[in-house]
């Protein structure tokens, strides 16, 4: 007899279903309208609803799977992913606040040295020269305003 | 015909300014640069270098990111040749015979007849855009929201047929595209729609950080820790022109790839990946000695570089005459077309022809810059890809976060383009392609206010998609796309995959 296997394509099959039912429960919040006149949850409802209807097939097509899964999970290194997530979320909510060329110094300090392996001399020396050389290239060169923060550039 | 030449001739007054002919060659170099890199591509490079357009008029801004379109294409073989890596999805095929060759020392060659093929190619597409885009335009007046439904429609209908892995999978891609470009205010009554409080989802979700994120940082993320160093070739690059021979064996795989790319890159949602595979095959088919393709032969290379240069330009016809884009980096180019304030359908000849034959014109100028920039720069782009990865993956990242921020100078961007990559990272582990739902994510709006507008016209019909003979042909296009996999195991993107 075949035995069902939970794979992660379930797993990912019912996240869609449940994403799915959410957009349309929250579409009719917004209101459907009727089909003369639809309104604003209208085209999230039917979208919705369609992805939940893919999601099932998903779903059934996984629950056949007999193979093992051939992806490759493995190989990405989730750690590392994780550290530089976590690094780019840290640029995102200190840019502002210190300013672009310090931030991007700090960014790339990290990416360079912690996740790329790099020695610690050549890191800062290229980091300082990329976040003052991007700073030159997009605010200076290009127009595009980029943040100052509490140093001032 | 006659009228289209003396705009063309318009178009080449503009295309030659020194300014845009400034932009076009940062354009094709960019777009080379990033041809050649693996890691980032047109898509995402148009996205970061948009905001940095918005001082420039809209004609040298579009010529300039066509350039980055196109000169990818160029940039993408000569990784596939050199390293057995595409520096772009479209030039994968080129790898099967180009490496070969490159490994029998005829790597010259190969990256010749590529840049000669693709320039044929290029000149050919531009020919067909200026014959066909303003017929096309034409017929494109008589189209209302129920047409440009159908049509969204289809070329999302095509693009998930397409799909390398699994359809139903793309489909999903499609809806949530839909689902994630109608966030934000509703377009007739302004109520605020899954923007969950925060003020700036009100405008929407910004196409820029969804692209940086889901193509450029997911790409970074990826490869973390795991990408070895590439090999790259060692010999000395001679030969660059073809000889005798090599031309008497490509021109004919040039010829049939340029036709073939480009009539297929003129439907919505084919782009320039799937014509370079079926170009392959044709030409395997054709061969008296199929057994050897994959071993170097020149046909190989020939031809799919030919089609993925004649398909890209094709791509432009359905985006500058009737609005419609047909892959991510068209999509991202009619993102940029709308932010410039202008409207990209039948009435942009007519309105902008400025920038419709000022671009046409470009495209033909780019070709030339890059074939005469293409060949003499390999060894600067071969001496880039020895950059460490570590460096250049830095690079990628704080490019993107750039890209991201700088459209709005809004750091919500960032957490945006920071949350689609790690979106995009677990797509790629759960075989999702991400193509589908940048497509889906910039039809998303039009395609809801001519649903609406139609439902409107047709008092709640949804017969008026079928009452019309131009939207029914669409539809029932769409319909068949969709409902031939239900029904049979051969689909073309997949099964092309497998045998190719």
């Amino acid at each position: 007899m075949k035995r069902t296997r939970i794979t992660l394509n379930t797993c990912g099959a019912v996240a869609w279903f449940t994403f799915g039912l959410s957009v349309c429960y929250g579409a009719s919040r917004l209101g459907l309208g009727n089909i003369t006149d639809p309104g604003p949850g209208f085209i999230f409802f039917w979208s919705g609803s369609i992805l939940t209807l893919l999601s099932l097939m998903l779903l059934f097509n996984s629950l056949q799977e007999t193979a093992p899964e051939d992806r490759e999970t493995g190989r990405t290194n989730w750690t590392k992913v994780a550290c530089v997530l976590a690094a780019l979320l840290f640029f995102a909510f200190f840019l502002e606040k210190l300013g672009f060329v310090f931030t991007t110094f700090l960014l790339l300090c990290f990416l360079l040295g912690v996740s790329g392996g790099k020695s610690w001399l050549p890191v800062l020396g290229v980091a300082s020269a990329a976040a003052v050389g991007s700073f030159a290239l997009f605010e200076l060169w290009l127009k595009i305003r980029l943040p100052k923060g509490i140093f001032g550039f | 015909m006659l009228e289209s030449l003396a705009s063309l001739a318009y178009g080449f007054t503009i295309a030659l300014q020194p300014q845009n002919l400034l932009y076009c060659f940062i354009g094709v170099t960019m777009g080379t640069l990033v041809g050649v890199l693996p890691g980032i591509g047109p898509t995402a490079t148009i996205a970061l270098l948009l905001p940095a357009t918005f001082h420039l008029n809209p004609v040298s801004a579009i010529i300039m990111l066509s350039g980055i379109c196109y000169g990818a294409m160029y940039g993408g073989s000569t990784t596939s040749i050199l390293l057995n890596i595409p520096g772009e999805a479209s030039s994968v095929v080129t790898c099967l015979d180009g490496y070969q060759m490159a490994r029998q020392g005829r790597a010259g060659p190969a990256l010749g007849i590529s840049a000669f093929g693709s320039f044929i190619a290029g000149t050919f597409s531009i020919l067909g855009l200026v014959v066909l885009a303003p017929t096309l335009a034409e017929f494109g007046l008589k189209f209302g929201p129920p047409e440009y439904f159908a049509l969204m429609i289809m070329g999302m209908s095509v693009v998930a047929y397409l799909a390398r892995k699994s359809m139903i999978k793309a489909l999903m891609m499609t809806v949530s595209g839909v689902i994630l470009g109608c966030i934000g205010l509703d377009p007739i009554t302004a109520t605020p729609r899954f923007t969950f409080g925060i003020l700036d989802l009100t405008d929407g979700i910004g196409l820029a950080p969804v692209v940086m994120g889901l193509f450029g940082i997911a790409e970074v993320l990826e490869n973390l820790g795991v990408l070895t160093k590439a090999e790259i070739f060692a010999g000395k690059i001679k030969g660059l022109f073809p000889n005798r021979d090599d031309w008497q064996r490509s021109i004919g795989p040039i010829t049939r790839g340029s036709l073939l790319g480009f009539f297929l890159g003129l439907v919505p949602g084919v782009g320039a990946i799937v014509p370079q595979f079926l170009s392959y095959a044709l030409e395997k088919r054709l061969s008296a000695h199929p057994e050897r393709f994959g071993s170097g032969e020149i046909e190989g290379v020939a031809s799919p570089e030919a089609c993925n240069n004649a398909a890209t330009g094709g791509t432009f016809i359905p985006l500058l005459s009737l609005g419609i884009p047909s892959n991510a980096m068209t999509a991202v180019l009619l993102g940029a077309l709308m932010i410039y304030g202008l409207t990209p359908g039948p009435l942009l000849i007519k309105n902008s022809p400025d920038l419709f034959w000022g671009v046409i014109a470009s495209m033909y100028v780019g070709n030339i810059l890059l074939l005469i920039l293409n060949l003499p720069l390999i060894p600067l782009w071969v001496s880039i890809l020895k950059i460490p990865y570590s460096y250049l993956s830095s690079f990628i990242i704080l490019f993107c976060l750039i890209g991201a921020y700088s459209l709005n100078n809004n750091t919500t961007d960032i957490y945006i383009a920071v949350l689609f990559s790690f979106f995009g990272l677990l797509m790629k582990k759960f075989d999702f392609e991400p193509a589908p739902l940048v497509l889906a994510f910039v039809l998303g709006p039009l395609l809801e206010t001519a649903l609406r507008r139609s439902l409107i016209l047709s008092d709640g019909s949804f017969l008026i998609f079928f009452q019309r003979p131009i939207a029914a042909g669409f539809i029932l296009f769409a319909l068949f796309v969709l409902v031939v996999p239900l029904f049979s195991k051969i689909r073309l993107g997949p099964g092309l995959g497998e045998e190719d």
